[in-house]
């Protein structure tokens, strides 16, 4: 099926690179590398020509911090979302909030999809999503308040819990008037989730392509990559893309990242090894 | 009247060694156009791997028409160059130049241990000789983009 996202339209085989755009000061991968607006922007220059097709731009940390009230996320994500629609036409651009004036007010500047990272926190976002005509990202988080850390969370089974919410998340997103095809599921990485979670998760991600909803995967540079192999923040770009290959080969479709180039050339390998896209250029043996 | 059209037997040129960038586009729409000339009924000349590009190529084209019609596949020498896939061989240039001279000509003439040597594809050529003078070729594609020796040339006779 046909994915579309707000005003764009993908082949059923396309995969795609969300780019990451944080207008926070304290994120914890770039610490507040794009807190300033021409920063961002920058940002989004630099991704756009990368060969991003979108990009996720988010005005609060996920992790515990200083509470920013609606009004502040607005102020930080708006005015940007608009700047970058107006500059960027053929870019995707995502909102990652979980509120739902927030999300309202991003589709009305521009925004194609909604990102909710926080699994349906505010059941009212599948209705701005609708209303706006933007598509939505439906996580899993096992029903944790957003900005909280996992703490003790265990499952009868990870993937299936995963599988539950986020299909029943995409359903009810249906049922508010989401098209189907603008409807995509994210089993949300170290988000209410152990390291042995998000292994699972990632060795079974199959079967959440199984349901038939394209599947994000946000796995850049996140903790459980670091607990694996033991390694800070900033170098953790092996782990990631290993796991990227891993979610690749299973079918994911949605790529959120730091690093755009390198995501993008072992997504188009594993998805050519997997037989889903045909080499480059091939030569070799064949004159 | 008989028309009779020379293609190599690259394998790039089939379908299911598609990459999303074409290495041999001009040598197709050589190839394409060239075979695009013959008329309905066509005679194959080839090799068993020649034949899957034949079969590709008549495939690929809309022809009419009743002239006998003969679609050849060979090629030169694999040798030209240190990254051709034979490697180079000393011998391949001179080789091709005979060779290609005597197709232009429209009487084919193949050393075919020397060509068992050079990796040159000539079992369709050498099948062709067989049916008599031609007379002179139309060149469409002559080179050696990755060290063989492709041409692309059409006879009417």
């Amino acid at each position: 099926m046909t994915l579309r996202l707000g005003r764009h339209e993908f082949a059923d085989d396309a995969t795609l690179m969300m780019a990451i755009v944080n207008r926070t000061p304290d994120s914890f991968y770039d610490r507040g590398a794009t807190w300033a607006e021409d920063k961002a922007f920058e940002r989004v220059a630099l991704v756009a020509a990368q060969g991003a097709e979108m990009v996720d731009i988010g005005g609060i940390k996920a992790a515990p911090g200083v509470e920013i009230s609606e009004a502040e996320e607005k102020a930080r994500v708006i005015d940007f979302v608009a700047r970058v629609r107006e500059s960027f036409p053929d870019l995707v651009i995502s909102v990652d909030t979980w509120r739902a004036s927030v999300g309202a007010a991003a589709c009305a500047a521009g925004a194609d999809v909604l990102n909710d990272a926080w699994g349906g926190a505010d059941p009212e976002l599948v209705d701005a999503a609708a209303a706006g005509g933007a598509a939505i990202v439906c996580t899993h988080t096992g029903g944790v308040t957003p900005r909280t850390r996992p703490y003790r969370i265990e499952y009868d089974d990870v993937v299936a819990a995963a599988i539950a919410d986020t299909v029943a998340y995409a359903e009810r997103a249906i049922a508010a008037g989401v098209p189907r095809e603008s409807v995509v599921i994210d089993p949300a990485h170290d988000f209410g989730k152990n390291t042995f979670h998000s292994l699972e998760v990632t060795r079974r991600l199959g079967e959440m392509v199984a349901t038939g909803y394209p599947v994000l995967v946000s796995l850049s540079n996140k903790d459980f990559v670091g607990e694996t192999l033991d390694r800070p923040v900033g170098e953790r770009l092996v782990g990631t893309l290993a796991a990227t290959s891993v979610c690749a080969l299973a079918g994911a479709r949605i790529y959120r990242v730091h690093e755009v180039v390198e995501t993008r050339q072992t997504v188009d390998m594993v998805w050519s090894i997997a037989g889903r896209r045909p080499p480059r250029r091939a030569i070799r043996g064949l004159q | 009247m008989t028309r009779v059209v020379l293609v190599p037997g690259a394998l790039a040129l089939l379908r299911e060694y598609a990459g999303l960038e074409d290495p041999v586009a001009e040598l197709r729409a050589a190839c394409l156009g060239a075979v695009g000339w013959l008329g309905t009924d066509v005679t194959v000349l080839a090799d068993r791997q020649g034949e899957r590009v034949a079969a590709y190529l008549l495939a690929a084209t809309e022809r009419g028409g009743a002239e006998a019609s003969y679609l050849v596949v060979g090629n030169g020498s694999a040798m030209r160059t240190e990254r051709a896939p034979g490697h180079l061989d000393e011998r391949s240039s001179a080789f091709d130049e005979a060779l290609g001279a005597s197709l232009r000509a429209g009487r084919p003439e193949v050393d075919a241990e020397l060509a068992r040597e050079l990796w040159a594809s000539v079992d369709g050529i050498a099948q062709l000789r067989r049916s008599g003078e031609l007379g002179p070729a139309t060149v469409d594609y002559d080179d050696a983009p990755f060290g063989v020796q492709y041409w692309v040339m059409r006879w009417q006779a």
